[in-house]
């Protein structure tokens, strides 16, 4: 669909929406490249109701072919609405959930668009200094703050299911080994191993049930330039699990600029895990966060070879995920064999 | 204009540092700068590939044949990457197999073995790893 059809339709679909507007428009339209997940526009919405002209910015987040992540949108949009207002959380506005796909020729869901803010290069990350440790702190404490969200209740709780506290481990690695062995198109021989490895020394069970953004990590959230983290995006993996998922995804060494002594490239670790220890009001063993961190790296694997897939069998075009299937997964494959290897004995 | 390798460097340095940023405000200027960088690493990798999958064979073969495996896997005719890739990707397989096996096994041999098993797959994980070249707006 063309983008100035897009505008036209999905104006009026707003119009019908919005309570007592008329004359609505759309002013400006903009796809935002990166967010292969789902194709992202920025919108510029005029429109009239009885106090007067009005201008509100939206991001449309719409259904791609195929993406990174297969992933279903009313799992996405019922997240945000879980961390919205919550906490101090810089989290967008969930406004409409949309499932038909006659609508906009394909499911969609629209947000409250955060003016301010740039995203993280994670190869780039100190591009952010002298900001650096400011946004680390808000980084962890966010990051904290969305493990200690009550889940029961929660938006997010009606739409999927809440695992038992000891089979959160199983049912994510049953789900990306699942995801590496259907859409790998090569033998995966190093994340067969991890994945062996994972089953054999489990984690201990979760200590609590929380909500887990699922990709909470540098690239994924918004910073002004003046030390302020202003938004927390792209919630489309989020699911009910161990916070610990979190902590070890958003600090895996792909997204910390290749620095092992920060944090997500942002803050020395003790810092870190300080903070998010207030603020989650979770304790840190550094044995189940190493279960995690491991499974990080073949959660990745299973996104990247998904993302090969769909690239090479013409799903989708995008470039981004031509790179994911190639390096990331080279990265992420390189970290399992460097991290698995000395536990069997071997050395480079 | 036989070279390959530098072809395609040039064509990603082209698409980086010259299309790219007139399409700065369009989506496409994110899909020229990712496809320029790919493009160069390409190039890089297109010089090595046979080299590193004839590499990957041997080392799967030599690991077969130390845990007595039979190996039905034909060698490719050609050095053709995609046949190679056929071949390794074969190896592979049982490679996956015998690994396992190694691992439910707890005798000194198996470890030993094992160990060799892991010694391969960080030194192809090594070479397998592309080096990105550094472009300001080539990323993610």
């Amino acid at each position: 669909m063309h983008e100035t059809d897009l505008a036209e339709k999905f104006a009026a679909y707003a119009e019908a929406r919005l309570p007592g507007a008329s004359n609505t428009r759309v002013n400006n339209i903009n796809r935002i490249h990166g967010g292969a997940s789902r194709q992202t526009y920025s919108i510029d919405l005029v429109y009239e109701d009885a106090t007067g002209p009005k201008v509100k910015g939206l991001i449309l987040r719409r259904d791609p072919p195929d993406s990174l992540i297969d992933t279903e949108r009313r799992v996405e949009f019922a997240a945000i609405k879980s961390a919205y207002g919550q906490r101090d959380l810089p989290v967008p506005e969930a406004l409409f959930l949309e499932t038909d796909p006659t609508v906009l020729g394909a499911p969609f869901f629209v947000m409250g668009r955060i003016e301010s803010g740039t995203p993280v290069n994670p190869f780039k990350i100190a591009d952010i200094e002298p900001y650096r440790a400011a946004i680390g702190e808000q980084f962890f404490r966010h990051l904290g703050s969305i493990a200690a969200l009550p889940v029961e209740g929660s938006a997010l709780a009606a739409e999927t299911d809440s695992p038992a506290l000891d089979q959160c481990w199983r049912r994510e690695l049953d789900y990306w080994a699942n995801e590496i062995r259907s859409n790998a198109n090569d033998p995966q021989p190093v994340a067969e191993a991890a994945i062996r490895y994972l089953q054999r020394h489990p984690p201990p069970p979760a200590q609590r049930l929380s909500i887990v953004h699922g990709d909470y990590r540098s690239g994924n959230y918004l910073q002004d330039g003046e030390g302020t983290m202003t938004a927390i995006l792209d919630w489309e993996m989020a699911h009910i699990g161990d916070p610990y998922e979190d902590l070890a995804w958003a600090t895996d060494l792909l997204w910390c600029g290749s620095d092992q002594e920060r944090a997500a490239g942002l803050l020395p670790w003790p810092e870190a895990i300080a903070v998010w220890q207030e603020a989650s009001g979770c304790a840190f063993d550094p044995a189940a966060f190493e279960w995690w961190s491991l499974f990080a790296h073949v959660k990745a694997l299973g996104i990247w070879v998904t993302s090969e897939k769909a690239f090479a069998a013409g799903d989708n075009d995008d470039p981004i995920l031509a790179w994911s299937g190639w390096f990331t997964h080279a990265a992420h494959e390189l970290m399992l064999a460097m991290r698995l290897g000395p536990k069997y004995g071997a050395s480079v | 204009m036989s070279d390959i390798g530098m072809i395609l460097d040039r064509i990603g340095r082209k698409l980086v540092t010259d299309v790219a940023p007139k399409l700065e405000g369009d989506y496409s200027a994110g899909h020229a700068a990712m496809s320029g960088l790919m493009a160069v690493m390409a190039g890089e990798a297109w010089d090595s590939a046979a080299d590193r999958l004839v590499n990957e064979i041997a080392g799967i073969r030599a690991l077969l044949a130390l845990a007595g495996r039979q190996v039905t896997v034909t060698e490719s005719a050609t050095v053709k990457i995609s046949d190679l890739t056929t071949e390794r990707n074969a190896l592979a397989e049982q490679l996956v197999v015998v690994q396992a096996e190694l691992e439910a096994r707890d005798d000194a041999a198996a470890k030993d073995l094992n160990a060799k098993v892991w010694m391969h797959l960080m030194a192809t994980a090594m070479a397998r790893m592309p080096s990105p070249p550094d472009f300001p707006d080539a990323e993610e």
